[in-house]
């Protein structure tokens, strides 16, 4: 097996005196699409911020192309690494988040393509053809000129994918990405994570979509009081988890959606 | 004339009105450049930074202005620091004015949601990048108006310099009314002036509004 594109390892994450991730291990193969799921307080989206270093991580390593992220080691121990040692090991990611965090004061567009002006250096005219190519991509390139306020929930949702897309990341993060949505509005954000991932982006999802992880996913990860406890692929898993607490939250799951 | 102003005096009140002016732009523009790193320092991650710029403000905002004043005007000799009134006048204003435009600063740059610069820094803008591109601009919007607001209390407030020697409108109004032993008119007219003043910075402020939200709606920002 070729090396994992994300390799997490005893990573544990505490804030104040409670422990939210504990010694989690996870690996991501180029390709993979993992859906994390696990009920409120497991973890999951602590464990996907602290892979991107939203969070920064107390023990344990979250490697990313063979790269710590985050820390420098030192005969000392570990520092945080530099700005610029944390963008470069940062830069194959990219990230969509359960609130958008779409700029208000840019245009729909130059929100997909500040970052290739400032950080790729790109010229207007290169920026706007690589952004609106990304916009046509979610379907959204007729709102280009709109502003995010005007747009609904799942178009800016469809936006922020695009601004993340724009910078060529070779793994997605999504965290929660239609947890904020109206029920009818979910689809659309799906049906963009769908395509995505039957182009072979690989994808480390967190969410509550059953659905989308029992069908689009290639392995399901399932997540409890900071720790993995049951992974494997999604149809095996859901149909017979090994696990009680899994089951227990299946149950109450499907009790629910009925 | 009677029961109005003489020619001298209404020479003088332009006079007065003009070093009013002179005096709060420059020491409002002094308190304006100050504030800037001054809320950077209170946003800082470092704590010495912080800690020392929340000193600053708390102090500046809990001593009035008149006590600055004379600290600089009285006790500057003593230490040897020896200037010029509407030195110390605007040196005073700006210093003073410094905290709380700080603190509006302060505040709207909280203001920006924190996912909104996570999402910057993922896509590897730089701090400096994400503080000029991202915070600044939406602080920018919501600090106009309280920033507006402070202006006018600062131009009402340069009113104790008058204290001081300096001949500003309040301090002119005194000495007209002294001289020609009538109150109401030499007062009501630096009323008026200085509410001439204060509606001024009122509508330049609407307009800065209106111009920053168009700067917003705006196809290419």
């Amino acid at each position: 097996m070729p090396d994992p594109v994300i390799r997490v390892r005893g990573l544990t994450k505490r804030f104040g005196t409670r422990t939210v991730l504990d010694r989690v291990d996870l690996d991501v193969a180029a390709g993979d699409v993992t859906c994390i799921i696990g009920p409120s307080g497991s973890g999951k989206s602590t464990l996907l911020r602290s892979i991107a270093f939203l969070e920064a991580y107390d023990e344990g390593d979250a490697i990313v192309f063979g790269r710590l992220m985050g820390w420098r080691e030192t005969p000392l121990g570990r520092e945080l690494a530099g700005e610029r040692e944390l963008a470069e090991t940062r830069a194959p990611l990219g990230m969509v988040f359960q609130h958008f965090h779409l700029w208000p004061h840019l245009s729909v567009l130059d929100n997909v393509t500040l970052a290739l002006r400032l950080v790729s250096k790109m010229g207007r005219r290169d920026a706007d053809a690589a952004g609106l190519a990304m916009l046509e991509k979610v379907g959204l390139a007729s709102h280009a000129r709109h502003r995010p306020e005007q747009l609904s929930g799942g178009q800016k949702q469809r936006v922020a994918i695009a601004r993340a897309l724009a910078a060529k990341p070779k793994v997605m993060l999504f965290d929660e990405p239609t947890s904020a949505l109206d029920p009818e509005l979910v689809g659309e954000v799906l049906g963009v994570m769908k395509t995505l991932a039957a182009e072979g982006m690989t994808m480390l999802i967190v969410t509550h979509e059953m659905g989308f992880a029992a069908h689009a996913a290639n392995r399901v990860v399932f997540m409890d009081g900071g720790r993995v406890v049951e992974e494997g692929p999604p149809r095996p898993l859901f149909a017979e988890p090994s696990s009680p607490r899994l089951a227990q939250f299946l149950q109450t799951w499907r009790e629910r959606a009925l | 004339m009677t029961g109005w102003l003489s020619a001298t005096e209404l020479v003088l009140f332009a006079q007065a009105f003009a070093t009013t002016l002179a005096i709060s732009v420059a020491g409002i523009l002094l308190a304006v450049l100050l504030a800037m790193p001054l809320a950077v320092a209170l946003r800082s991650r470092s704590a010495l930074l912080r800690r020392s710029a929340r000193f600053y403000t708390e102090f500046m905002r809990g001593a009035p202005l008149v006590i600055l004043l004379f600290l600089l005007y009285y006790g500057g000799p003593s230490v040897g620091l020896l200037l010029p009134a509407t030195t110390i006048g605007v040196v005073g204003l700006g210093f003073y004015g410094a905290a709380y435009f700080a603190e509006i600063f302060r505040a709207g740059l909280s203001a920006v949601p924190r996912g909104e610069v996570e999402a910057a820094r993922l896509l590897r803008l730089s701090r400096a990048q994400c503080f000029l591109r991202i915070e600044v601009p939406q602080a920018a919007r919501l600090c106009i108006a309280p920033a507006t607001g402070q202006v006018i209390a600062l131009v009402k407030e340069s009113a104790v310099l008058s204290i001081i020697t300096i001949s500003e409108l309040t301090k002119v109004a005194g000495e007209i009314s002294n001289m020609s032993f009538a109150v109401v008119t030499p007062y009501l007219t630096a009323a008026l002036l200085y509410w001439a003043l204060v509606e001024l910075v009122a509508r330049l402020g609407l307009r800065a509004e209106r111009i920053l939200s168009a700067t917003e709606s705006r196809t290419h920002a």
